[in-house]
Formats: C-alpha cells, structure tokens, sequence
C-alpha cells in the first residue's frame, strides 16, 4: 500500500520523514505550505485534549520526530470536525493529514501503545460488522485488548455507568442491532479500500 | 527695509466675523499699533479682497500687507503680492475654530494676533538673494553597482551630464555576480533572469554619462552647484567639478570568520550565501570538500544579522535570496533535500508570493535559531515551536546566509585623521543627538563611532571628512521622514548604503535620490533653500564686529554649512544652508540674523502681547510651535474644531533649534507664566527636518534652568514636547496640562515690571 518509511528513518529526528509524509500521506504534499500560524490548533474544539495540536505536529513532521508523530495523542483524538482545514489561511488540508497518518500509524505497528487507536479500532469493527456501532461489544472489544484482567478491571469498574445506560436504554443486552443491508455495506468498503490502494499515493 | 508701510487686512470670513469683533481689531491697528492702513473684509481671499490688497500694494500705500485671517500655509498664492512682504496673523485656526466665539478671552487672543502681526514686519526685510552664476549641473556617482548604474540612467534621463565612478576594475557591483535575481515582476514566484549586464550596456551606450573605473575620491570641496572633486586613480588624481553627488557604494559582507560557532573555517562545506551564489553562477553547488553536488542542504538564516553581538539589525536580503538559491537547488535536482531554519521569515514587498513558491517545491521551512554548527555539519536548532533543541545530521553542506554591512567608509583607505581633534563630539558624525528625559548617552570615542577605514568622498569640511552616520554605520539619510537627506546638502545616498535593500528597492531608491540632487542644484542656481524650506532666499548673515569667534554656529549647523575664514570668523558656504537658524540659535552674542526671521523680530512679537495685570487671573502662555510639524498640528486641531486654550500665544519658529534662549527669558520678563517649545522627536529616531534641531534644543534647555532660578522662578514653567504632525487631537490636551501646572505655580510675580 504505502512506501515503506525511509530507511534512516529510524533516528529520533531523521530529516527524511518530512519528505516522506509529502509524497506518502493523503493531503501531505500541502503541508510545506504550513506558516506555523496556529490557526488550527487555536480552532480545534478537543484541542485541549491533544498532546500537540495540529500546528505542532506539523513542526514535528518537519524535524523529523517520527516516532513522536505516530505516537501523539493528537492523531486519535481529531474529530474530523474541519474546522481546522475550513480557517487554515495556507489552505492545508489538515483533517486529512491527521486522519492519514493514524491510518499510517496503524500500518506501520505504533498503534499498540496508544489507547485511542485501540479504542478506534473497535469502533470500527463494531461498525463495520454492524453497521454502527453497539456500545456493549465495541466497549468490550476495548477493554478486552488491553488483556483479560485489565479487561475485567475496566469493565468493573464501569459497571455502574453501564446499568445506568441499560436502565435509560441508552445500551441494551442481547443479539446486537444491525443495520438492514450488511452485505451492501460490505461490497462499499471493499470497493473504497480498492480505491485506496490505487491511488495511496499522496495528495488532497 | 528702509520704508516700511505696514497695511492690516482683516478677514470676517471663515466664521472668523463671527467669533470675534473685528471691528475692534481694525480699531485697534490704526488706533494704539498705528498703522496707516486698516481694513476688513467678509471674504479677504476672493478676487475683490484679494484686489484690495493689490491696489494699495500698486498705489504704494502698503509694502507689508499683514493678512489677519487664516494659517501661514494656506492660500499662499492669493496672498503673494509683487512688490510687497506679506505677514500671516492666523485668527482662523488658532483663533476662531479653537477657541469659543465672542468671549472675552478669544477677542484678546485675536488683538494679540494683530499684535504680533505687526510687530513680526516691524523687523522684517525683504530677503536679498544672492544667486551665483555658472553653477555647474553635472551629477557625480559613487560607485557603479546596480544602484549607481540605476543612478546615472536616472539622472541621464532628467537631462544632467554624469559623471559615475567605480572603484574597482569592472561595472555592476556584487549584483552582476548573481546567477539569478529575485523576482521584480509579476507573478513573482521564481528566480529571475539577472539584467545587471544590460544596465551596464544601457549606461556605456548612454552618451551623457562618463564612467570611469578603477577611481575613487580623494577628496570634495565646496558646496552644491560647485563641488570640487580630486579624483584618483591608478595613474594620478584629476579634479573635477560637479553640481551634486549621489553614493552608492552599496555594502560588503559580514565577515564570515567571526561565525566560529556557526561552523565556518570548521568545515569546508559551510560556506556563506554570497559563496554559493558564486557556485550557482560557475557551473553548479558542489561540496568544496569532495566536489560532490550536496543532496541535503540546510540554509542557517540570520547568520550573523539580528544578532547583538555581531550585525544588530536585519540585513534584509538573505531570507528572499535563500529562497531563491534553495529553488535553485530543488530546481537543479527535485530529490534534493532543503531546509531553511529561520527565526522569522522577512518578506518585504511581493516577496511572501516566492516564499509561498519554495514552499510548494518542498522546500522545508523550519522555525528555529541555529544554536551551532559542527564541522561534521550537525546543526543544532533551537526550535522556538517545539521548544527543543533539534541536532540535524546527515547534511551535506550548511549555507549560512550571513548579513551585509554598508559601505559608508571605505575600509581600504586609512582612517581619517584629526576627526577627533577637529570639532570633537558636537560633530562627530555618529554622535547621539540628546533627547527630553534620557539619561546623557555617553558619545562614543571617534575611533569606536566611525567604522573602519576612510571617508568616501573625505570631505574638506569643517566638520570633518566622513559622511555624517547614524546608527550601525550606515550612511544617515533622515531614514524616517525624509529619504536621501544626508547632513551634507547635495550629497544623497541611496541603497544598502544607507539601509539594507535589494536591487528592486535599490533601484528606487536610486531615482529617489537622483531627484533630491536635481533640486539641490536647481535651487543652488537660484538661491533658493530646498526642502523644508523651498524656495526661501534669505541667508544667515553674520555680524561680525560682535563675533567673538566661539564657533557654536559651525558646531551646531546640522549641514556643516559653515567654515571659518583665515581669520577664524565664521564663513557661510551659501548653496549648503537650510536656512534652519539653528547658527542663529546658536550664538551666544546673537550677531546672527536673517532678513526675514531674527532674535530681535522674534523679541518683538513675544514683547507685543499683552499682558494682564495679576489681579486679572488671565495666565499667558508662550508657545514656540515648529513650523514643520507642530504649527501644521495645531493648524489640524482647529480644522477639526478640537479647542485650543485661550491663554496661549503662538509664535512659528522655523526649527527649534533656531529657539535663541534669550526669547525665553524675554517671555519671563515681560510677564508670562510660562513657556512651552513644540517640536518634532529627537534622538536617533529622530524626525527633525533639520534633524539636529530639537536635539539641540533639548540641550540649550538644560541651561534654562539656571536662567529661570535666577529669576527666582520655577523651572517646570518651560517645557518642551515632542508634537507631531499627526498630534492634531492631543495636542490641546498638551497644553491644557501644560497651563494647569502653571495655574498650580501660580502667576509670575514680574507682571506689571
Ligand atoms: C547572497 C546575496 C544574494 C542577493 N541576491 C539578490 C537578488 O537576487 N536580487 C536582488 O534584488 N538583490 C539581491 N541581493 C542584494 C543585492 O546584491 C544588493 O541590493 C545590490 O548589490 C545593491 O547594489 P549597490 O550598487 O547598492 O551595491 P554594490 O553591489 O555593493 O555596488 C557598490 C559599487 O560601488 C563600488 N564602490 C564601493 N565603494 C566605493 C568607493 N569608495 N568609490 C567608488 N566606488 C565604490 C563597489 O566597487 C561596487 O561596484 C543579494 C544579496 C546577497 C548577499
Ligand atoms: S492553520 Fe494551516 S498554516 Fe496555520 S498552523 Fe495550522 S496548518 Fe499551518
Ligand atoms: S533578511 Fe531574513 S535572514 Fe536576513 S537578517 Fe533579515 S530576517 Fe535574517
Ligand atoms: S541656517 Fe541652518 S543650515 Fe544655514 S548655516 Fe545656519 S544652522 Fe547651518
Ligand atoms: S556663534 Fe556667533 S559669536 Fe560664535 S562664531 Fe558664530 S557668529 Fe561668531
């Protein structure tokens, strides 16, 4: 699918990966347009939330900080509200880096220290399965992958939010809502990851 | 004037009918002033007033016409009669539109208008002009780059004969040495074609200009319309005579070997901007260590600029000429890897369009300072975003884009000698100017002050050799309102000479500065002053039967106008007076004057103001207002209807530093309770038209204290403030303060002496 990371790429701030995220990551080649503004990270409504912030992220891209990138926080919490790439005077498409470089980070094996990619995963089995997502088992799929005592633990712990919902029929127990056509689902996200792979090359 | 006939002309338009009797100001100039001739008219500047003042100027019953209506410097040309001197008496801005309409207080200020309207022609003479003949027109340029070379094309076309002279062998300065230019066209976005070769052409083929090279000056005298100009060169000196002359000696580079901890010396392959321009220009970027093309180049900006301790100041080119050297670079081999680590990215002009560019090309900007570079081509950034030093390995070559240094000395030649001795610090060329609550500057000894090397054009003046400087040695050129103003009438200075710039700026700059030199022998020709003061023909005259040959006046003249005769009396060189009076200013025994403005005219006016007794609880004010900005600002304040204190009186003075402190304690002695001057910022960021002016004003004030203490008077009873023109609103709350602190002293007890 991608090119693999740069060879050198395995120093801490490896000068390659800023041309790498160019020609790799979807939206990439834009992102030397970036002036450092902060117009992003100043608009984003879960930025408090993220380790860096897009702008960040971006300086980091350039000094070549790769494990550091794939490892942010910043990449899993993004919304994709737009409001970033909707007020970036330089025109960056920076939901699409973001959203890239997590799927990035998720093909080149970061993903198992980060909590969010792990949450993100189960959200999307359970809504690629369903065809939305059914709290019980997408939250059991989470918990569940960090091992089976942590898994326990979390579940208990949260046990009393769980009656809560079950109680508001906010979660409900027993065979999991579907969609009606799973099947077409199916044949859709084939036919999008085909396209993906065609044209994995970069650009927005 | 042997035969003054003084005639007063009172205007009752303009609302000034309305805010005052003027009635009783007719009354007033043929009752107690008693001139012969008193009018009003409803409308004084249309064509039956204006007709007036004509037939009595024609019938010869007024040579004086004083035109009590609007400001000094409107309608000018209705006013202006053949034959006759007019007197401006302004009851419209400082009067009528400032102060409320028929009160007491305003009608005083009005008659004291008059007053002074008249005592001011009592003292004043037509001006004698003094033109000389066969002034020669020919423009001198020093030095023959891109901006010498946009000179003598410029001032071909204005139809003078030039005379440009380059120091070294060849034409085009270290512009011809470009590969390529930044972009001056639209769409701006890739490096140019460089044209410095069809300048040189358009300047060898131009049939008005002399070029000769492998010349320098050795040494100027005289003065605008005829300077005399040794010229040497290898084979001997030449004199010639020019009427102005333009400098364009450009810059040279900041010595990279003073960079140590940037890498230079430590690496081959860490070479400065202008070294890789010469790659670029010679077949292409190779390593000086192994002649391979680098594939990972880092630009390290700013290097030795914005730095106290190497260049303080911004050199202005090398963010636009990185940008065009790493597309260069991207453009010779796309894979090729190219930072740019920068502190801020300065983009003047269309410039932020090529950034824009070298962006889109991949180039990678990085926002950082070089904290160093190691001789194994590690540079350490201190990322100013990340908040982290960063080691970038893996480089193969390091351009650092060191800064540019001007040229206002030739650092070939030998210092000057004797500047310290000649005038010692009044003159020393980069001596601060002092400026209002600022602890004294220390001036820095002459050897420190003057960069190395020689004088450019050595100047045989008294005020010593070198083209005065100001801050970080370049060449002063009234940097913030007046470009190409140097403190040597008809000499300008254009490009990085006098401020860092590009060839496009410079370019400008050139024709800028041309033009200031067309003028400067124009008006050498007639007489006349140039800027501020256009057009004015009176001349400092000297009386020397009082002279005591102090040589203030040579020391405190900001244009160095002024040498000394054999036997050491004071010698005006007439083409290079400003007519500031700052030399009337100046000397202590007051023997200097000018026909139409002298100590005494000025005595005469604060004398004819009348004082109200101190049971009257009217305070009165004096103001000596700059007729540059501070007179034009208080003219706005009532434009715009902001009041004015009624309590002031003002007096224009052409410059504060033509203030004679004796006006001061005039003022005092004859009652008033205080005395405010008005001028424009001094300091190195000065705005003086006549840049040293309120800076020496600054200093006579420091004496005044004594001379109020001896009065037995308070000393914050003087002040003096900065107004510019653009003080319009604030400045009637400056007075207003100003006369509430009086108000707090209490009146002066001289009243009624
Ligand atoms: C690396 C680099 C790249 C640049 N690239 C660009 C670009 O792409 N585009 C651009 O617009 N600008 C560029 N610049 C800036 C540009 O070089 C200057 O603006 C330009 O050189 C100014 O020309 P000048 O004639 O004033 O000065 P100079 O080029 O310095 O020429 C001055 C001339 O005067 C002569 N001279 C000096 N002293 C005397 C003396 N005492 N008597 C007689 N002659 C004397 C000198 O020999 C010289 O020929 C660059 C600058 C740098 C550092
Ligand atoms: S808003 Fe755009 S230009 Fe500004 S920091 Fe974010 S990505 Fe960069
Ligand atoms: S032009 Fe740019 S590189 Fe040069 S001194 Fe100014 S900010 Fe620094
Ligand atoms: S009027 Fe000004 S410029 Fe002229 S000699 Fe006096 S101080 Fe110098
Ligand atoms: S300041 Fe006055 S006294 Fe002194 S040298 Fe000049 S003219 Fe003579």
């Amino acid at each position: 699918m991608t090119v693999a990371l740069p060879e050198q790429a395995t120093r801490k701030y490896d000068l390659g990966f800023a041309r790498w995220v160019r020609d790799n990551v979807n939206g990439g080649a834009k992102m030397s347009m970036c002036m450092q503004c902060g117009m992003c990270s100043g608009s984003c409504p879960i930025g408090t939330e993220m380790d860096q912030g897009p702008r960040k992220l971006f300086m980091m891209i350039r000094a070549g900080m790769k494990d550091e990138v794939f490892n942010s926080s910043t990449i899993w919490n993004c919304t994709s509200c737009y409001n970033c790439t909707v007020r970036c005077p330089r025109g960056v498409p920076v939901t699409y880096i973001i959203q890239d470089l997590a799927a990035k980070a998720v093909e080149f094996g970061y993903v198992k220290k980060v909590e969010n990619a792990r949450f993100a995963k189960a959200f999307w089995w359970s809504a690629k399965t369903f065809g939305r997502t059914d709290e019980r088992l997408m939250t059991a799929k989470y918990y569940f992958s960090f091992g089976l005592v942590e898994g326990m633990k979390r579940g208990l712990a949260n046990l009393k939010i769980a009656i809560g919902m079950v109680r508001t029929k906010r979660m409900h127990i027993g065979m999991p809502h579907k969609i009606k056509d799973t099947k077409g689902l199916q044949a859709i996200l084939a036919k999008a990851a085909e396209i993906d792979a065609r044209e994995s090359k970069g650009g927005a | 004037m042997t035969d003054r006939k003084p005639g007063v002309y009172i205007c009752k338009g303009c609302g000034i009918g309305e805010a005052v009797d003027t009635g009783a100001l007719e009354a007033l100039a043929s009752g107690d002033l008693k001139v012969p001739v008193g009018k009003q008219h409803d409308f004084l500047c249309g064509a039956e007033g204006v007709a007036t003042i004509e037939k009595d100027v024609a019938d010869g019953l007024v040579n004086q016409p004083i035109i009590a209506a609007c400001s000094q410097r409107v309608m000018t040309d209705q006013f202006n009669f053949d034959g006759a001197q007019t007197v401006r008496a302004n009851l419209r801005e400082w009067v009528a539109w400032a102060m409320p309409a028929g009160e007491e207080d305003t009608q005083m200020a009005a008659a004291d208008q008059v007053r002074m309207g008249v005592a001011q022609a009592s003292k004043m003479d037509v001006p004698e002009a003094r033109v000389e003949e066969g002034l020669n027109t020919r423009i001198l340029v020093v030095g023959g780059g891109s901006t010498g070379l946009n000179a003598a094309l410029e001032a071909a076309a204005t139809g003078h004969d030039v005379l440009l002279i380059e120091k070294t062998g060849k034409l085009g300065g270290w512009g011809a040495q470009w590969s390529k230019r930044m972009p001056h066209r639209p769409p701006y976005r890739d490096p140019q074609d460089n044209n410095v070769s069809s300048l040189i052409e358009a300047v060898q083929g131009n049939s008005a200009i002399t070029v000769m090279t492998d010349t320098t000056v050795a040494e100027t005298d005289g003065m605008p319309g005829r300077f005399n100009v040794k010229l040497a060169n290898g084979s001997g000196e030449k004199q010639e005579t020019v009427g102005a002359i333009v400098v364009a000696t450009g810059w040279r580079p900041y010595d990279a070997t003073k960079l140590g901890h940037l890498g230079y010396g430590a690496s081959p392959d860490v070479v400065t901007g202008v070294e890789l321009e010469g790659m670029l220009a010679n077949g292409g970027v190779k390593r000086k260590s192994d002649g391979a093309v680098p594939r990972t180049v880092a630009f390290a900006l700013c290097a030795g600029s914005r730095d106290p301790e190497h260049l303080p100041y911004c050199s202005s080119v090398c963010c636009g000429s990185s940008i065009k050297q790493a597309l260069q670079i991207v453009e010779a081999d796309p894979e090729a890897m190219v930072y740019i680590i920068f502190q801020e990215l300065r983009t003047p002009g269309t410039a932020e369009e090529f950034y824009r560019q070298a962006q889109e090309a991949g180039v990678i900007f990085m926002k950082g300072k070089v904290k160093s570079v190691g001789a194994d081509l590690t540079v350490t950034v201190d990322d100013e975003l990340l908040g982290q030093e960063i080691p970038m390995t893996g480089l193969d070559m390091v351009v650092l884009a060191t800064g540019r240094v001007p040229k206002a000395t030739d650092p070939d030649k030998p210092a000057a000698e004797g500047g310290e001795e000649q005038l010692a610090n009044d003159i020393n060329p980069v001596a601060p100017i002092a400026r209002a609550g600022e602890a004294e500057i220390a001036t820095p000894a002459w050897s420190e002050a003057v960069p190395e090397g020689g004088p450019i054009l050595n100047l045989q003046y008294r005020q010593g050799p070198h083209l005065p400087m100001l801050a970080d040695g370049f060449a002063d050129s009234h940097f913030i309102c007046f470009p190409y103003e140097t403190r040597r009438t008809g000499i300008y200075t254009c490009g990085p000479v006098r401020r860092p710039m590009d060839m496009a700026e410079s370019a400008e700059d050139a024709a800028g500065a041309v033009l200031k030199a067309v003028q400067a022998i124009r008006s050498a020709q007639g007489g006349m002053s140039l800027h501020p003061r256009v057009g004015d023909l009176s001349f400092p005259k000297f009386g020397l039967d009082i002279c005591t040959k102090c040589r203030r006046c040579t020391v405190e003249c900001p244009f160095g106008a002024i040498d000394e005769n054999e036997e050491g009396f004071p010698e005006l060189n007439a083409t290079r007076c400003r007519r500031c009076g700052t030399c009337m200013g100046a000397c202590p025994v007051r023997t200097i004057s000018f026909d139409n403005y002298n100590v005494q005219m000025v005595s005469e006016m604060i004398s004819a103001v009348e004082i109200p007794d101190e049971f009257s609880e009217k305070y009165r004010i004096l103001i000596l207002a700059c007729e540059n900005d501070a007179a034009p600002a208080l003219d706005m304040a009532g434009i715009n209807r902001h009041s004015l204190n009624a309590e002031i009186r003002l007096i224009p003075v052409r410059c504060l530093g033509s203030v004679n402190m004796l006006w001061i304690s005039d003022a005092f002695q004859r009652g008033y309770d205080g005395a405010m001057l008005m001028g424009c910022r001094s300091g190195d960021d000065y705005q003086c038209h006549f840049v040293k002016g309120s800076g020496i004003a600054e200093e006579r004030m420091a004496n005044v204290g004594q001379t109020l203490q001896s009065l037995m008077l308070e000393e914050g009873r003087v002040r003096s403030v900065e107004v510019s023109i653009a003080d319009s609103a604030k400045v009637g709350k400056m007075i207003d303060e100003f006369v509430e602190e009086i108000r707090g002293y209490g009146m002066n007890p001289f009243k009624g002496f």
